[in-house]
């Protein structure tokens, strides 16, 4: 047994994240749109820059799956010209770390909506971390940056939780991710 | 869609180089506090933009129409809540001051500078030759470059499939619900098919390239093989260059008398 990703894995994780990589990049001109309503509603929507982790380890659930899916996705996204540039690359990499080192806690054997939405959460943190450097958050006026952290945990639960959860649970019913997955237990106890 | 150009200096600088070069720029931007260095960054960043991508300018007018955006969401924020002394405006929640202005300016031109980076990164490197050369020059191990690369070549049948998909629903008379659910349904009956297929399309070529021999044999042989040019030299002492002369004229010639935008 060869140790780590197979070729299938990493093509598979590759062909999702780029297809966010598309809506990654796509995300960016409705992100500023939303921005004009002020207030912080955009932060909402933030969340689906951290969904490819989340979704490509659902559907594989190996361990490294998570951290390569986002990186994919940021690097799509950069290549496909994407306004943010160079600083999807750093974002991508934090947040797709931040969602690896989740699963890990979980010794990558929960695949629930709770893991999902606290990978989405780390993913969120690991931004918002970065953001301090690059969007010198930490002097908004205090309530306006609790607004800002507020509603991106928030976006992150509900974009990258739930709704990759539900996404998943509906590929599970094509049968599709059959192909991808490893033997669990219950395989090798339905073969006993 | 037309997307002949020209190939330029740009084009033949080394991806991984390139790719390398504009990690470290962007962490040396990210150290600029001084608004005056950052606008005469962008304009030299501003200068490769316009003339040196080789793209026709009608093209690169409407690529650069999301910049101003990127201008609006990254300052707006902190111009309109950010903290500082010298109050401008106070009207409600808004609190504008001098120092929350131009911390929000320069927040603004930062985004734009990252913007136009990436952009020229993106129209002068093919994406095969960045992941040939990451694997040449900075040992990527080759079942990730060729992975992206099979990927990047199955863009095209997706688009392609989410217009079969259009087609199919209108045929079979698919009723558009309204609301939030509505629009879950919708995102539901494109996301699933397109992902599932997906999935099964790259499983398959997995399977192939593995039936195929594909390997990861340390020496292998490359269709395309990239090195260094004098044109790396030139990219890099264009950047030292741009550097040093926007430090040299925001410390003799400053737009403007703040030297350093954080809230101290």
């Amino acid at each position: 047994m060869e140790k780590g990703l197979k070729l299938t894995d990493i093509l598979v994780t590759i062909v999702i994240s780029l297809i966010f990589g598309v809506i990654y990049k796509l995300w960016g001109p409705l992100y500023g749109v939303v921005a004009t309503l002020g207030l912080h509603i955009e932060q909402l929507i933030y969340g689906m820059w951290f969904i490819a982790a989340v979704v490509a380890y659902l559907i594989i659930r190996k361990p490294g799956v998570a951290l390569l899916a986002e990186v994919a996705a940021a690097q799509g996204e950069f290549i496909f010209g994407g306004e943010w540039g160079v600083a999807t690359l750093i974002f991508g990499l934090g947040q797709g770390l931040a969602a690896e080192l989740l699963f890990a806690a979980f010794r990558y054997k929960r695949f629930d909506m709770l893991a999902a939405s606290l990978a989405g959460v780390a993913s969120a943190i690991a931004s918002i971390g970065i953001d301090f450097y690059y969007g010198y958050i930490g002097d908004l006026a205090l309530w306006n940056l609790l607004i800002l952290i507020g509603t991106r945990l928030l976006g992150a639960v509900l974009i990258s939780g739930v709704f990759a959860y539900l996404l998943v649970q509906a590929l599970e019913k094509t049968g599709v991710t059959n192909l991808v997955r490893p033997a669990s237990e219950e395989d090798y106890r339905a073969l006993g | 869609m037309d997307f002949s150009h020209q190939e330029t200096w740009l084009h033949h600088i080394n991806p991984s180089l390139k790719l390398l070069i504009l990690v470290v720029l962007f962490i040396q931007i990210l150290m600029i506090h001084n608004i005056n260095f950052l606008l005469n960054e962008l304009i030299g960043m501003l200068i490769l933009y316009l003339f040196f991508t080789g793209h026709p300018s009608k093209r690169l007018v409407l690529i650069s129409l999301p910049f101003l955006l990127i201008f609006l969401t990254s300052s707006t924020s902190m111009i309109f809540f950010g903290k500082g002394e010298t109050t401008w405006l106070h009207w409600g929640l808004v609190h504008i001051t001098e120092e929350s202005f131009t911390r929000g300016l320069h927040l603004g031109f930062r985004g734009i500078v990252f913007a136009v980076l990436g952009v020229v990164f993106a129209l002068t490197t093919r994406p095969v030759f960045l992941f040939y050369s990451l694997m040449q020059q900075l040992k990527l191990k080759p079942k990730f470059a060729y992975s992206f690369m099979a990927a990047v070549r199955l863009l095209p049948l997706m688009a392609e499939e989410m217009q079969t998909l259009n087609h199919a629903l209108k045929v079979r008379g698919v009723q558009r619900k309204k609301g939030i659910t509505g629009f879950y349904h919708k995102l539901k009956s494109y996301s699933i098919p397109l992902l599932s297929q997906s999935i099964r399309r790259a499983h398959r070529i997995a399977v192939a390239m593995e039936a195929k021999r594909f390997s990861e044999a340390k020496s292998r042989t490359y269709y395309y093989r990239l090195g260094f040019s004098k044109y790396d030299g030139l990219f890099l002492i264009y950047l030292l260059g741009v550097t040093m002369l926007a430090y040299y004229m925001a410390v003799h010639f400053p737009y403007f008398s703040t030297t350093d935008v954080r809230y101290l």
